[in-house]
């Protein structure tokens, strides 16, 4: 185990940027976090639940998978090595997940070669980001237990340091980071990720919610009231860190010149499950709800949700940011109310 | 625009945004809100959840109609008898404010004695509401305590847009619904910055914020400004009477700027030949659209992203954009297009940047004058009128007194739409928009996910009318007015009320506006985009 104080994580990101691509929090001007590429001018400590969980750097919203050109095809790889740094536990447990989709049978060569090449820096919480938090609800946090490179324990001035790889090993080898050479160091640690644990309660619905839909589902007229109200502007899936479906566009670049791009997509847009003959077998905003939330909790794979409960891994960015209120959260408690 | 300025003195949306969560009441009119101002309507929603009440008027069942307490479905270009029968039902029942009428308003008696012609019987013939539900909209609106008018095309694209516009601020302040939180009139724009352009004097008569440009003194201020003389004190001409004198001959060329009037003016055939009888057409855009392509000359303009500047959204919020990538080919930010333009005719200096136009503006625009570049470099943006560096912005307007001092009743009375069915044009057409396509789609339609949603246009037709004319749903219909015809497929449902149809002006395949009439509001020149009168049948 190590330890470094929090004040030579800059120079130590500096240092890493000469062999990686860094991305990091970064504060814009108007104080919100966004991950961006390390730059001393906007990177921060001091950061929250980012509105977005970085699945774009193994999963862009958009990438070009191969050129057309003068009529001969060229495949489109566009990566670099990588280190994703201060990634939240439950963001870290939904790129397992995705990880786990995309290379399981066969092997998403854009998705796969992305995070072979990404060393995971995670910064586990040590409390509640925000009032949606609910990753101990699900089992992905709020430290991560598996598959990280380095994982980053807030102790006041410095960070405890672990290592969860060779890599992340090698890579924290040397100063600024030092041994942290006291005979507790590992009951310390335990008592940080106790502490932490407890301080994120346990969303009682999602389990009982979960029970409800694999007995049968849950009564219709939960999904045709959120139906109603949804409008359809994919806010939910565009934040989640387990949303990965994408859709396939040809773009005619020139005369003799194409690419392919494929860009994210959602289950909530009507055409996404639109036929070719014009029939939807989800002809509706509440079946498509519907679709979306059972995935979640219900139809997942069970290898796919590592050591997660579920589908869903907690984050809470769909509660955070739907304009009706239709996350996770509420979408459990309506499950489970029975007011409808 | 013109309504709302007559009545308080300011033509913008008198409250903001944030001040929907805490309304009582929200009376939507002309506004598909949750397709054409999501945001907004998603707020309208939380609202009715926690209790508020949505009174909504429109002929289409759109996706707010579930959560209103009454919809009404009155018939096509009403709305002034409809409103007018309110009035005379708070009135009759002394629901209305009466300190707020007798201290901040004139014109009481001149509107109590027209209004009381619009009794609930005559109301009901003319805009097929019935009275009763006239009575309870009436009398939900006067006793909410903080109600909010919202409206959008659907009250202004008429020939009695202005008239329209008037008779909602009647009402608002017959019950004393405006200059207070969550309360007002609220005409939602439809660009991000449309308010922005009307505030920047891009409109016929004025130059920036409204000063007139037939005002001697405003004149002068400007022509101190730019060190010149003679400024042109007669207004120009609207849209319409553009097209009007290039029609003519009497208006020779044309620089267009962002506008695809090849799609979006009314009857096209007219419009097209009225464009194809300039001696000069300019045209400046993003993209090659329907009206570039006509184009002597086309300047390539730089999009959003690869300019700096700043927008004024529908609240009155300006608000700071920064430039991310660089435009592509010779594409360059409008303002350094306009400002080379004016250079190389000999007209004032040159700008090195934004900002220098933004001290411009602020120097020359009292309602922007404390809306800096410094100011709006952290934050999210100002709300005008912001008169000084210290001033924190206005989130609603008459907050005491109007801007012009007593507000206006401007009492109307109602006039029917320009062109009523008949025997032969049995149906009345009515356009609008869909959530996923913008405008005439030069942008919209290059995304593919927007494309795939909406790919082509689709006609809304009621089931009996459907029934009457063998058309079910996906049938290729032809729909046909005065002015021309076009085909597209049918889609059979009851979000139309009978006898009207209703389809969009995204799409260059099948431009509905080869149909409507350029028939306009005689203040506004807005035209009757909302309605003609159209025949249909099916494509064999």
């Amino acid at each position: 185990m190590k330890l470094i104080e929090k004040t030579k994580i800059k120079g130590v990101l500096a240092e890493w940027s000469k062999d990686f691509n860094v991305l990091c929090p970064s504060l814009t001007p108007n104080g919100d976090c966004l991950f961006d590429d390390f730059d001393p001018q906007t990177f921060t400590l001091e950061y929250r639940k980012p509105s977005m969980p970085q699945k774009r750097s193994c999963f862009p919203q958009a990438e070009k998978i191969f050129d057309v050109r003068e009529g001969s095809f060229v495949p489109a790889y566009n990566h670099k090595k990588t280190v994703l740094f201060g990634i939240r536990a439950c963001d870290h447990m939904g790129l397992r997940q995705s990880k786990s989709f995309f290379t399981r049978d066969i092997v998403d060569p854009f998705f796969g070669c992305r995070s072979e090449d990404t060393v995971i820096v995670v910064h586990a919480c040590s409390w509640p980001q925000n009032e949606t938090c609910f990753c101990t609800t699900v089992h992905s946090g709020p430290y991560a237990t598996a598959d990280f490179d380095i994982q980053l324990f807030d102790m006041g001035t410095d960070f405890l340091v672990e290592a969860g790889s060779d890599k992340g090993r090698r890579m924290i080898s040397s100063s600024p980071f030092r041994d942290f050479d006291v005979d507790d160091a590992q009951e310390r640690l335990e008592r940080v990720k106790h502490m932490a644990f407890n301080s994120i309660p346990i969303v009682e619905e999602v389990a009982e919610a979960m029970d409800i839909l694999k007995a049968g589902g849950a009564n219709e007229t939960v999904w045709e009231h959120l139906g109603r109200k949804c409008i359809a502007c994919g806010g939910c899936v565009y934040v989640c860190p387990t949303c990965t479906c994408f859709t396939i566009h040809d773009r005619v670049t020139s005369k003799d010149s194409g690419e392919r791009v494929r860009t994210w997509d959602t289950c909530l847009f009507e055409g996404f499950t639109k036929e070719a003959s014009g029939h939807n077998p989800r002809p509706t905003q509440a079946l498509r709800l519907k679709r979306r939330h059972e995935h979640k909790l219900l139809h997942y794979n069970p290898v796919d949700i590592q050591t997660a409960l579920s589908g869903c891994v907690g984050c809470g960015r769909c509660s955070d940011s739907c304009p009706v209120h239709i996350g996770t959260l509420e979408v459990v408690k309506a499950i489970t109310d029975h007011i409808y | 625009m013109a309504g709302l300025a007559a009545a308080f003195g300011s033509g913008a949306m008198t409250n903001s945004i944030g001040e929907f969560e805490d309304a009582d009441l929200f009376f939507v009119i002309g506004s598909n809100t949750t397709a054409q101002h999501p945001l907004i309507g998603t707020r309208i929603i939380n609202a009715v959840e926690r209790g508020a009440k949505l009174l909504l008027f429109d002929p289409r069942e759109i996706q707010l109609a579930p959560f209103a307490s009454l919809h009404l479905r009155q018939n096509f270009g009403t709305d002034v008898a409809l409103v007018n029968g309110m009035m005379n039902i708070i009135i009759q029942e002394d629901l209305y404010d009466r300190p707020y009428v007798e201290s901040r308003t004139e014109g009481f008696d001149e509107l109590k004695a027209l209004v009381s012609r619009y009794t609930p019987k005559v109301v009901e013939q003319i805009t097929g509401v019935r009275s009763a539900d006239l009575y309870r909209a009436a009398v939900m609106y006067a006793q909410a305590d903080k109600a909010m008018i919202v409206y959008a095309m659907g009250i202004t694209q008429h020939v009695t847009g202005t008239d329209n516009v008037k008779t909602l601020a009647n009402l608002a302040m017959l019950t004393g619904h405006v200059g207070r939180h969550s309360t007002g009139v609220n005409p939602l724009r439809g660009q991000n910055n449309v308010q922005g352009a009307c505030d920047m004097g891009g409109l016929p008569g004025v130059f920036t914020g409204y000063q007139r440009v037939n005002d001697p003194a405003s004149v002068q201020k400007f022509e101190k400004a730019w060190e010149t003389t003679g400024l042109n004190t007669k207004p120009g001409l609207t849209i319409t009477g553009m097209v009007e004198a290039a029609h003519s001959g009497s208006l020779k060329a044309l620089y267009v700027m962002g506008e695809n009037p090849l799609l979006s003016d009314p009857d096209l055939t007219h419009a097209e030949h009225a464009l194809g009888n300039l001696d000069f057409l300019v045209v400046q855009d993003i993209f090659l659209t329907e009206t570039a392509a006509l184009a002597d000359v086309i300047l390539p303009a730089a999009c959003f992203a690869e300019k700096d500047g700043t927008y004024t959204n529908t609240e009155r919020r300006v608000q700071l954009s920064r430039k991310a990538v660089e435009p592509p080919g010779q594409a360059r930010a409008d303002w350094e297009i306009v400002s080379e333009l004016l250079s190389r005719l000999g007209c004032c200096g040159t700008y090195p940047d934004t900002e220098s136009i933004m001290r411009e503006i602020n120097a020359l625009t009292p309602s922007y004058a404390g809306i800096t570049y410094r100011r709006l470099a952290s934050g999210y943006g100002l709300q005008w009128p912001c008169p000084n560096e210290e001033h924190p912005g206005t989130v609603f307007l008459h907050r005491d007194q109007f801007t012009k001092g007593k507000g206006t009743f401007l009492p109307c009375e109602f006039r029917p739409p320009a062109e009523a069915p008949d025997e032969e044009f049995d149906l009345t057409l009515t356009t609008g928009r869909i959530y996923y396509q913008f405008h005439t789609g030069t942008m919209s339609r290059r995304i593919e996910i927007l494309e795939r949603e909406a790919p082509q246009p689709v006609l809304e037709i009621n089931p009996e009318d459907a029934k009457r004319y063998g058309i079910r749903t996906n049938d290729l219909v032809e729909v046909e007015s005065r002015r021309g015809s076009i085909r597209l497929k049918a889609e059979v449902t009851t979000r139309v009320p009978r006898k009207v149809l209703f389809t969009t002006f995204h799409f260059a395949e099948s431009p509905v506006n080869r149909l409507t009439t350029s028939a306009f509001d005689p203040v506004s020149e807005i035209p009757e985009l909302k309605g003609c009168a159209v025949k249909i049948r099916r494509c064999s």
